[in-house]
């Protein structure tokens, strides 16, 4: 048993493979993981397995955001986009594509050549593309995020600077009267506004979408649009992460 | 006699003043994120460089500086406003102007006027100038060996190379303290896996060197601050501040930068560059033009580098790595 672990900014994403074949996947909130699980001796994080109940494993390998704060005791740690990568090379057999990963907090965008990550784009100290975005934004719509997914008709200009001024310039959209549908497309527009420079830039003809983001279809279809791509998410869009540090194991 | 950057040193040595570079003793100070705390106590805007407010605090909480030379062209435009923010705490200040397109006279006027300003003349700025190349002469070898031997660390090149804007206000133990790196170095040899470039103005995370050297990285070239130690072997001192690359285009420098990256083997250039900065615009012609791959960092205030820079840097040199 090799266990992949995504130590992310909203949850912790724990996959166990067997003989090469994902047996389970575990998630859990951040601040509870820390809480509850896991705790720092000299620089690394100590894992209580037997309160997370986990099965006896050979190797752990884990990595997320400043992973050097958070080496897994015994464990073996690789850089976050290291992981991204190998999850998306695993997940989706490809060697040739540009990685858009939205996560909790952060945005990556990744190109991969013939396997190999050649060049990449994070976001600066600015969360307005990220999973938070979109929940505060649900959030003030009064919507589940889950439902954001469907609406990408007649979006709503939003400014697609910043997360916290977001906010009060939806509530200003509100008041002037737009459909729900046009502001929650307008929402999901911002994201695609906010990354498209960066897949531009990394340009390929196709794009694994990955992040807890990449279940917003509505994103993923207005990405096809704007950017002429083929857009593909993987099976576990959230877990890619987690899944190339257990594959990477076996490389 | 404070600088608000590299300015012909020679002039100031040759009135008989000891400039001190600012900058230098705002980052390496006892708590540099309290000078920019209190910076913006006084009113200065969140959102403006870090090193400007920085070099406001520790010029007015430092009495035993006198005057100041501001630059007022070919550094950075927030100098105007910071100068007339000192004027306005009672400090007198002499603007000093690098013309935008390095034109020979032009530059040549402007140092006169210091000349005239600090009451010294050419004869003793040319005494000076010998004096300095000496010392100069051993920060480019202990650049040297850098990159061709490996014996000397970033971090060491760094603070080596970016002193000698000012030779911390007193050449003689300038020279000794670059005898003593140079004598240290025999022996010892840095092995990272990924050689790196380091473009941009130095830092203002004072952890970068070492984080990069603890990732496996190499820094084996430091644009600007090499540049301070004026790398050229020229005669008149007006055309080695002509020469000089940092106050003017981005072309000027790119050019420098092309040749070293060639020369030093680099496998990727990290550009650093300060949040609020007009130089994060010049980022995207150093994309274009570098045929390396290039990480962009961006710092606001001093301290450590925070987790998500420390994530583009792992990123960036494992991707070189392998």
């Amino acid at each position: 048993m090799n266990i992949g672990l995504d130590l992310g900014s909203r949850f912790v994403k724990a996959v166990f493979f067997q003989k090469g074949e994902m047996v389970e996947q575990r998630y859990y909130d951040t601040l509870e993981f820390y809480r509850h699980y896991g705790r720092k001796v000299n620089d690394n994080l100590v894992i209580d397995d037997k309160a997370l109940g986990w099965p006896a494993y050979n190797k752990v390998v884990s990595t997320g955001y400043g992973r050097n704060l958070l080496q897994v005791q015994g464990g073996q740690v690789i850089p976050e986009l290291r992981a991204h990568t190998e999850g998306a090379k695993y997940q989706t057999g490809l060697q040739d594509f540009t990685l858009l990963d939205l996560g909790g907090q952060d945005s990556k965008v990744i190109k991969v050549q013939k396997g190999r990550m050649v060049d990449f784009r994070t976001n600066d100290k600015c969360a307005a593309s990220s999973g938070r975005y979109l929940e505060n934004m649900a959030l003030v719509l009064g919507m589940k995020v889950e439902d954001l997914s469907s609406c990408h008709s007649y979006p709503v200009t939003l400014s697609s600077t910043c997360a916290v001024f977001g906010e009060s310039e939806l509530i200003g959209r509100i008041i002037e009267g737009h459909s729900l549908e046009s502001l929650a497309a307008g929402v999901n527009e911002t994201i695609v506004k906010r990354v498209e420079p960066m897949l531009r830039e990394l340009y390929s003809t196709t794009v694994i979408f990955t992040g807890g983001v990449a279940y917003n279809k509505a994103i993923r279809s207005m990405l096809e649009q704007s950017l002429d791509v083929k857009v593909i998410v993987p099976k576990y869009p959230q877990l890619n992460g987690a899944i190339g540090c257990a594959t990477y194991i076996g490389t | 006699m404070g600088i608000t950057t590299t300015i012909p040193a020679e002039i100031v040595y040759a009135a008989g003043w000891r400039p001190i570079d600012l900058n230098n003793i705002f980052i390496a100070g006892e708590n540099p994120s309290q000078a920019v705390d209190k910076a913006e106590q006084a009113g200065f805007p969140r959102n403006i460089c870090g090193w400007i407010k920085g070099l406001y605090t520790t010029l007015l909480e430092s009495p035993e500086i006198e005057q100041v030379i501001a630059v007022t062209q070919g550094d950075c435009s927030n100098t105007h406003a910071l100068m007339e923010t000192w004027q306005c705490a009672g400090r007198t200040v002499i603007p000093f102007a690098y013309p935008y397109d390095g034109d020979y006279d032009l530059l040549k006027l402007q140092m006169e006027k210091l000349i005239k300003a600090l009451n010294t003349d050419w004869d003793s700025v040319y005494l000076w100038k010998q004096k300095l190349d000496r010392i100069r002469a051993k920060a480019h070898k202990l650049d040297q060996l850098t990159w061709e031997k490996g014996t000397i660390d970033g971090k060491t090149n760094h603070l080596a190379l970016v002193g000698c804007s000012d030779f911390n206000g007193d050449p003689d133990s300038y020279d000794l303290y670059l005898d003593e790196l140079l004598a240290s170095s025999e022996g010892q040899e840095q092995k990272g896996s990924v050689r790196l470039g380091y473009v941009g103005v130095p830092p203002i995370t004072l952890d970068f060197y070492d984080y990069v050297k603890e990732q496996g990285g190499q820094i084996v070239f430091n644009e600007v601050q090499r540049q301070f130690a004026m790398p050229f072997d020229e005669q008149d001192v007006v055309k080695q501040y002509q020469k000089y690359t940092y106050p003017y285009s981005i072309f000027h420098r790119l050019q420098d930068m092309e040749c070293e990256i060639k020369r030093r083997k680099i496998d990727g250039i990290i550009h650093y560059t300060q949040s609020f900065c007009f130089r994060q615009i010049e980022d995207l012609i150093l994309r274009q033009k570098l045929d390396v791959p290039l990480l962009t960092l961006e710092g606001d205030r001093p301290g450590l580098l925070d987790a998500r820079s420390r994530m583009r840097l792992d990123a960036f040199i494992d991707m070189l790595s392998y």
